[in-house]
């Protein structure tokens, strides 16, 4: 094993990697106790010769640096104004390049037929009419749009960004899709500043692994927005925010920043004519495409929800008239829908004719009569999740759960099975994370969430993605708004 | 440049400035206390807060304005908009709106500002003096302003901050010279140099005064000083030009000429401020005169409001 310690230090007598607990997971770091995976082995020696003051003081500087560039999010139901960092553990997770290579082959895959199908349900709905899969589960969906049935987006695509989660199933050691997400997926600025912070915090470390960058994001995403503008890529983009209250504020700013573009709110625009404008110092001008980081019910209040200040009266005819792109396309909740999530092997076969590469996890559908006994009757065992939510509020993780919660659940997907499905719990992979509490390297579950591009042609995925994890002992849920943080991920070559 | 950025902007300079202002006046108003007796220190507190513009909301939590109370009310409560920790929250809170428009460092300073001010120990200005936290916002103001300076680039958004930052100066100034005369006509006779220099030091102009003066304190030439010097930073007429050139550029007008009604109340203001002499000011009475100065400063406010942030649609 090649060592990175400064010559002349002896190594730790009793290494923190020695007392570190498999816990009879799959591991991302050690194939078995104090046996690193062979990509893993540098990092591993690293960590064997470190001490937990070093890790703590490298922490401090972290953690410091975090603070002071505001890199935080809003936590909603604290009260107004409550912002936090977002957690971040030093310990970078490493995916090997074959590994890597599979992944992105099998979500480029995925997020062609994705946008297929959105293609297909808001133009000639082919799927339905031969009837690949139910009509309900179209029509039925809260996020499906009628309001854009018809519209002609440029180029083709709906689905410009997609952020595909995954996790690595401890039974198999595989990675399946656990959910998509082909709204507005956010994250992807932790995985840049994340990385960052990490190069000034370990220089020598990250260089010796020749881990592969992924700053180029902004500039792919840059790239794409402008060819859908038209005027030889000097149309005028922006990205449009509800503001600083939203949780994922300092991405929006952060974004707009590296593609040095203008961050714009609902009410800097007008619409006039069907043509979007922006209120400059100078008078009206007119905006080209709009990178939307506003959900479809708050984009036009004369449209959508009426209540919504977030957004721009008008909107909709703009983009119906085809003056305006929005990426992503309105209406693409119905492909992320959990229960249409059980269908996607069916988009990738029907439109792509090939086999998925990336398996789903099993999924029950409560709508199902057959399928929602089978749920009620193992609620105790099972993960409930309404089907158009994210961020992981209103889940059920029934072997965690106590019994009125179970009952309250029952209750709920009775009332509305279609709004809920079920799946088994996955033993999530886990990697090790610093405990400052207890000084030990501990196992913590996590997840995977890359961000693919997608200009209609080619599909573009900065290595590695967003690694979320579960710094709760034991827990499995690993947003943001539950208590979990980040790792930087590593994609070696 | 949008308008909402251009206004965010423009209040950050505002409230950046107002913080300063109000850590300059409650450093050196302590350091007079220190010096002064019991009853001289009750005078010089209360209008500290009239300074402030915050008066009735002062007496509405408390009776008497005794150091603590006072120090509390300028410095920290959040109930003050106008209190420092608030200014320097609302001056961060404009900067995270527009934190794409800034560069790395000067959003960096702004938070970090913002940071040590909110987790200052709120019980240490009053056992160990205001000094140290004085310092914090005066310096912070100050690095900010260097930091403004060294890495923006000198476009729209670069003129709005400064006028921001050179009409809260300007309607600063024209309060703490108007308060401190008008306890002096309501004095015991007896006019009392240290509050003279107190106020020049408020103003970091007691050094330069003496060099200019070569005499002992003058309410006059204090005055003559704080309302007409066209080389002070903190003088009256050297920001009312500063302001012209700032509304100047933003406009694109040439000199002797104006765009707006916010070029106009400038540039009228700014003429006073060049021919008129303290005697005719005095003559006149200095008090009507600022009560002029800072009903110009509100309304040149809300011209450039009305000509770049929310102007009617239609245009």
């Amino acid at each position: 094993m090649l060592r990175l310690v400064p010559p002349g230090r002896p190594a730790a007598a009793d290494p923190l990697t020695a007392r570190y607990d498999l816990g009879g997971f799959y591991d991302e770091m050690f194939s078995a106790p104090g046996v690193p995976r062979q990509h893993c082995e540098r990092l591993a020696a690293y960590l064997a010769d470190a001490t937990p003051e070093q890790l703590e003081g490298q922490q401090q500087i972290v953690e410091r640096a975090f603070l002071v560039q505001g890199i935080t999010f809003a936590v909603y139901n604290e009260g107004a104004g409550s912002e936090r960092l977002f957690p971040f553990d030093l310990i970078p997770r490493i995916l090997p390049a074959a590994e890597w290579a599979r992944l992105e082959l099998g979500l480029t895959q995925r997020v062609i037929a994705l946008n297929c199908f959105l293609q297909d349900v808001y133009g000639p709905q082919r799927i339905l009419r031969e009837r690949k899969i139910p009509r309900s589960l179209v029509f039925s969906c809260r996020h499906f749009r009628r309001e854009v049935v018809g519209v002609q987006v440029p180029r083709g695509i709906h689905v410009h960004i997609a952020g595909i989660d995954l996790v690595r199933d401890s039974k198999s050691g595989e990675f399946v899709v656990l959910e998509d997400n082909v709204r507005t997926p956010s994250g992807v600025s932790y995985v840049l500043e994340n990385r960052l912070v990490m190069l000034r915090a370990f220089p020598g470390l990250a260089q010796s692994h020749a881990v592969r960058p992924v700053h180029h994001y902004p500039t792919e995403l840059l790239q794409i927005l402008h060819g859908l503008g038209g005027r030889d890529g000097r149309a005028a983009v922006v990205v449009l925010t509800p503001g600083i209250h939203n949780s994922a504020y300092f991405e929006h700013s952060f974004l707009a920043q590296q593609m040095g573009v203008e961050l714009v709110e609902g009410r800097d625009l007008v619409v006039d004519s069907d043509v979007v404008y922006m209120k400059t110092i100078r008078g009206l001008r007119r905006v080209d495409v709009i990178y939307r980081r506003v959900d479809d019910d708050f984009l036009d209040p004369l449209l959508f929800r009426a209540d919504s200040v977030l957004g721009v009266p008008g909107l909709i005819g703009a983009y119906r008239a085809g003056n305006v792109p929005l990426v992503n396309a309105v209406g693409n909740g119905v492909a992320d829908d959990k229960a249409v999530y059980a269908w996607v092997p069916t988009f990738i076969r029907y439109y792509l004719g090939e086999d998925p590469i990336l398996q789903n996890v099993e999924t029950f559908l409560c709508e199902d009569p057959m399928q929602r006994r089978h749920v009620l009757a193992h609620l105790d065992e099972l993960v409930v999740k309404p089907v158009g939510e994210s961020g992981g509020y209103g889940m059920l993780v029934g072997p965690s759960a106590d019994g009125a919660t179970i009952d309250r659940f029952r209750e709920v997907i009775q009332a509305d099975p279609r709004n809920y499905i079920a799946q088994p719990v996955i033993g999530l992979s886990r990697t090790p994370c610093y405990d400052a509490g207890s000084r030990q390297l501990v196992g913590r579950h996590v997840d995977l969430r890359p961000y693919c591009l997608y200009d209609g042609e080619r599909v573009t995925i900065v290595p590695g993605g967003l690694t979320r994890v579960a710094l709760r002992s034991g827990s499995l849920v690993v947003n943001s708004s539950q208590g979990g943080g980040s790792k930087d991920t590593w994609v070696v070559y | 440049m949008l308008s909402r950025i251009a206004e965010a902007l423009f209040w950050m300079g505002r409230y950046m400035e107002r913080a300063e202002d109000t850590a300059r006046i409650l450093d050196v108003s302590y350091h007079v206390l220190l010096e002064g007796g019991r009853e001289a220190g009750r005078l010089r507190w209360e209008p500290l807060i009239v300074i402030t513009g915050e008066r009735d909301r002062f007496f509405a939590l408390h009776e008497d304005a005794t150091p603590a109370a006072v120090f509390d009310f300028l410095a920290f409560r959040p109930d003050n908009p106008s209190s420092i920790a608030e200014c320097v929250a609302r001056a961060r809170e404009n900067a995270r709106t527009i934190r794409d428009r800034l560069s790395r460092e000067l959003w960096e300073d702004v938070n970090g500002l913002y940071l040590a001010v909110s987790r200052f120990p709120r019980e240490e200005p009053l056992t160990a003096g205001p000094h140290r936290f004085c310092d914090l916002v005066k310096f912070g103001s100050h690095r900010f302003q260097g930091v403004a300076s060294a890495t923006l680039p000198r476009d729209d958004g670069w003129f709005f901050l400064k006028a921001g930052r050179v009409l809260e100066r300007i309607e600063m100034t024209a309060r703490i010279v108007d308060v401190q005369y008008h306890m002096l006509l309501e004095g015991q006779g007896e006019p009392d140099p240290h509050q003279w220099m107190a106020v020049l030091r408020s103003v970091a102009a007691y050094e330069f005064y003496r060099r200019r003066y070569h005499s002992r304190i003058e309410p006059e030439c204090v005055a003559e000083l704080l309302l007409l010097d066209a080389h002070h930073p903190r003088a009256i007429r050297f920001n009312v030009a500063a302001l012209q050139r700032a509304l100047s550029a933003l406009s694109g007008t040439g000199p002797d000429t104006y765009a707006n009604e916010a070029e106009r109340l400038t540039g009228r203001l700014n003429d006073r401020l060049k021919y008129d002499r303290i005697g005719d000011i005095f003559a006149r009475g200095l008090h009507p005169f600022l009560e002029e100065v800072q009903t110009a400063c509100r309304s040149i406010g809300a011209e450039i409001t009305r000509s770049y942030f929310h102007y009617a649609m239609g245009q």
